[in-house]
């Protein structure tokens, strides 16, 4: 069966195809440097908090799971690649090689957020909600500890948040491609998501170390 | 600028006058409409944020106060949420900057037009949300929100109010993209960077500032809500956490947002005067790296609102100095103005006079900037009325001046009508010397140590104050003045040109007001921005002596 | 297509294996100050997933320019906002224990 032609056309403000495609691209990006100066206003707060807490901070950080936190990291390292090979698929014009690919992104990022919730379940019953009468650290270390938990719980439920917008923004390219409304010329839309999946990545790399690593060994 | 031919027939439909139901205005992803959305909702919002002003004047007359603490205190925290963040923030480049930037730059939209439209739903749900916190029992923390009183000792909307400048970051943000990825992407052939208009550059800096200084207070507002609701938070001392820590992220923010509340008035101002000396614009070079210079080094400074908070004395040295640098472009564009306007032969329609009370007011407020930067000074001014007299000087003297410059300027392009000029300068005149006679006691009054942000002061005060609040009665009356006549003169005002100033810059070579796709055919630049010739008198005279 | 596919799984691996090298550093007993140092590793992933997977080297001149921006900002948000951190004068008071 013969692929019907797909001829798409710029939008009116543009002068060709090529030129929206790239301006995409670069308006991607400067959203992801404003991303980049809003986890790392977060992140200054980590610096100071444990700057001036050393000791309550490791110590309400080694609570935390290790083993899903670093299989997490694992994940969205392969839902990277993954989406990647979803792009040389669709420019090489094999459509349901790349919905494949998209979908297992889909998978992959549910597996992160299904392990994320039964996370956040063992911390709840581990008492490490920062008002949780039953908090685990007591004594000289526990405000330390509490502003790490503080930080634990803005900067997961933040990344989350991203990565729930990352998977549904995956849907949409996955439903555009089995619709077959990209080419090996234009695809712009599964560039431009897959620029802001790795971003999610990336914000996961840098927890990791600072939730997980740093503190482990109090 | 090459000059293309207006056929006035072509002119009949309007971005205006091409459809006129609700939804068609609702549902614009056209720039020019979307400007006009903004320019009513900032117009909303600037008087809701005016009841503050009046009720704090108001209350002022007398030394024991006219209203009760608490409701002054919900005053002046509304007066300040909702003009910086609501009117402010957006003003020139919500409004004037989304409708002129394409026609400036020979597109036919923004890049990003449905992001555009977006934005402004953001904006007004933000602005709602906002005016809901006010006025269902407000706040009383001031427009800065600094725990511990605002995370757990205060009974006022704190988290609604924070949800709702959380919510209007990303209309900021949303903005910032699409002027800067326009400006990169969508210029007209021959449209070189060295031949944008000031106006544009201006708008490029402010857009840098937007996009990288707004999620700061996104994250800033998030850990607020998160201290609020759960009483523990990275700014509990009780913890270990440090309250400097917030003023640093309020403040990483906040001090470059007083550079988005200036710099889109200084490309106006940039506009308009070349127009009205008939003369190129002294300096473009400098004035376009002196944009940029402000921006970027804007974000080197903002210690300098925590002289006094706890910071270590080698870090406010360090912002100290930064404060001073970034005072020398600003400065250096004031001459650039003024040189523009030496020996020219100058016309003072109504927008150069709003230029004219620009240059002076901004001057003021600019060098006070400095006193306040001087780490001794600053001990003594820090929280009176010399901080808030300074403030006033550059946002309300500088930019909304600018804004109203540049509103008058661009009236004809955006309506296809004239305004009545005698009323134009009338009110300029008004709007001058209102504002003088409400903020210039306030730097006497702060020298001599009234504090601010309080209901109350020693009798020794009373004279001043009584002249700050009759000034700012007739600063009203000046800023009503534009309310009545603007209106009218969409239904009375002559008929507009396409470029009844004789300026150059493509938005003048298409009718006014502009068809939707704002250029019948795309232009092709082939000269700098601001070719003014020099009246020949002029140009004798030089020759001559 | 298949080159630049092991050219993606190289990526891949070159991740895990950073990955695990930064595991095996963080057990090993390191002074609490040193112990960000940590990060290191983290940004080397960083950096590989941004040009190996994002396409950094391949986008337009401007996206370059936008993320070497964040860079930058990133650096003046750190750097000028530890800056009081790192000089204050510290009198430290009674931790608080609520009871």
């Amino acid at each position: 069966m013969a692929e019907p032609q797909l001829t798409v056309e710029p939008e009116f403000q543009y002068s060709s195809l090529f030129a929206q495609a790239q301006t995409a691209v670069a308006g991607m990006w400067l959203f992801l440097a404003q991303e980049c100066v809003f986890f790392g206003g977060m992140i200054l707060t980590w610096v100071y908090a444990r700057y001036w807490n050393e000791a309550g901070f490791d110590a309400g950080a080694s609570h935390t799971v290790l083993w899903i936190g670093s299989v997490n990291v694992g994940i969205l390292v392969t839902s990277s690649f993954v989406f990647a090979c979803a792009l040389l698929f669709v420019r090489a014009g094999q459509v349901r090689l790349t919905a494949l690919a998209l979908l297992g992104v889909i998978v992959l990022g549910s597996v992160f957020l299904l392990l994320k919730g039964y996370e956040w379940h063992l911390d709840f019953v581990a008492h490490n909600w920062v008002n949780d009468p039953d908090f685990p650290v007591k004594g000289p270390l526990e405000g330390g500890a509490k502003l790490f938990w503080t930080f634990y719980w803005v900067g997961t439920v933040l990344h989350a948040a991203h990565m729930v917008v990352g998977i549904g923004l995956v849907a949409y390219v996955l439903r555009r491609t089995l619709r077959r409304q990209f080419t090996p010329t234009y695809h712009v839309p599964i560039e431009v998501v897959g620029i802001f999946w790795g971003f999610v990545d990336i914000v996961w790399i840098l927890l990791w170390p600072l939730i997980y690593l740093i503190g482990r060994l109090p | 600028m090459s000059t293309t031919t207006i056929d006035a027939r072509e002119a009949e439909v309007s971005y205006l006058s091409e459809k006129f139901t609700l939804w068609s205005w609702l549902l614009s992803t056209d720039h020019k409409r979307i400007a006009i959305l903004y320019l009513i909702s900032i117009t909303v919002f600037f008087f809701i944020g005016g009841i503050g002003a009046a009720v704090m004047r108001w209350n002022l007359i007398e030394p024991g106060g006219m209203v009760a603490p608490e409701t002054y205190n919900r005053m002046f925290s509304m007066h300040g949420v909702m003009m910086v963040w609501f009117f402010l923030v957006p003003s020139i480049p919500a409004t004037l900057g989304n409708f002129c930037i394409p026609l400036m730059i020979g597109a036919r939209d923004l890049a990003f037009p449905k992001l555009n439209l977006m934005s402004w739903y953001i904006f007004v749900a933000a602005g709602l949300t906002e005016f809901y916190a006010m006025f269902a029992g407000g706040i009383d923390t001031g427009w800065t929100f600094y725990p511990t009183l605002s995370t757990g000792y205060t009974n006022g909307f704190v988290k609604v109010a924070a949800a709702g400048i959380f919510l209007s970051g990303f209309s900021s943000i949303a903005t910032g993209v699409n002027f800067m990825v326009t400006i990169h992407r969508l210029r007209a052939p021959g449209m070189f960077w060295h031949r944008l208009p000031v106006f544009v550059w201006s708008h490029y800096a402010v857009s840098v500032i937007y996009v990288l200084a707004t999620p700061m207070l996104t994250m800033t507002m998030v850990m607020l809500f998160f201290q609020r609701s759960f009483g523990v938070g990275m700014f509990d001392p009780r913890l270990g956490g440090d309250l400097v820590l917030y003023q640093h992220m309020f403040w990483f923010y906040s001090h470059p947002a007083v550079y988005i509340m200036i710099l889109p008035g200084f490309g106006v101002i940039s506009e308009i005067i070349p127009c009205f000396c008939h003369r190129r614009l002294f300096g473009y070079e400098f004035v376009v790296w002196c944009s940029m210079a402000i921006a970027v080094i804007g974000f080197f400074a903002w210690g300098h609102h925590m002289f006094v908070s706890g910071e270590s004395i080698y870090s406010a040295l360090v912002f100290s100095l930064m404060s001073y640098v970034v005072a020398v472009p600003s400065a250096i564009k004031v001459f650039n103005w003024v040189g523009t306007m030496h020996k020219a032969y100058i016309r003072f329609d109504a927008p150069m006079l709003y230029a004219l009370g620009f240059i002076v007011l901004f001057t003021i407020g600019g060098l006070t900037g400095l006193w306040l930067a001087n780490l001794p000074a600053d001990v003594h001014l820090h929280d009176t009325y010399f901080v808030v007299a300074h403030f006033h000087y550059v946002m309300v003297g500088g930019m909304v001046t600018a804004l109203f410059g540049g509103l008058h300027f661009w009236w004809p392009k955006m309506t296809g009508r004239m305004y009545p000029e005698m009323w134009g300068r009338a009110a300029a005149l008004i709007i001058f010397i209102g504002f003088n006679m409400t903020f210039a006691p306030q730097f006497l009054l702060g020298w001599a140590g009234m504090p601010r942000r309080y209901a109350t002061y020693p009798p020794e005060f009373q004279v001043l104050n009584v002249m700050s609040s009759a000034g700012a009665s007739i600063l009203a009356i000046g800023y009503l003045l534009p309310l009545l006549y603007l209106p009218w003169s969409l239904f009375r005002g002559a008929r507009a040109p396409a470029n009844p100033w004789d300026a150059t810059g493509l938005e003048w070579q298409t009718p006014s007001p502009p068809p939707s796709v704002n250029f019948l055919a795309t232009p092709i630049v082939t000269t700098g921005p601001y070719e003014y010739k020099e009246p020949e008198v002029l140009e004798q005279q030089r020759q001559d002596g | 297509m298949i080159r630049a596919l092991a050219r993606l799984g190289l990526f891949w691996v070159v991740l895990m294996a950073v990955a695990g090298a930064e595991f095996v550093v963080s057990g090993r007993h390191i002074p609490a100050g040193s112990r960000p140092l940590l990060l290191v590793f983290a940004l080397a992933m960083v950096a590989v997933v941004a040009f190996g997977f994002m396409n950094l080297g391949r986008a337009p001149i401007i996206a370059k320019a936008f993320a070497v921006a964040a860079v930058f900002w990133l650096i003046v948000l750190f750097g000028m906002g530890s800056m009081d951190a790192l000089t204050r004068n510290w009198y430290p008071v009674q931790h608080y224990s609520p009871d």
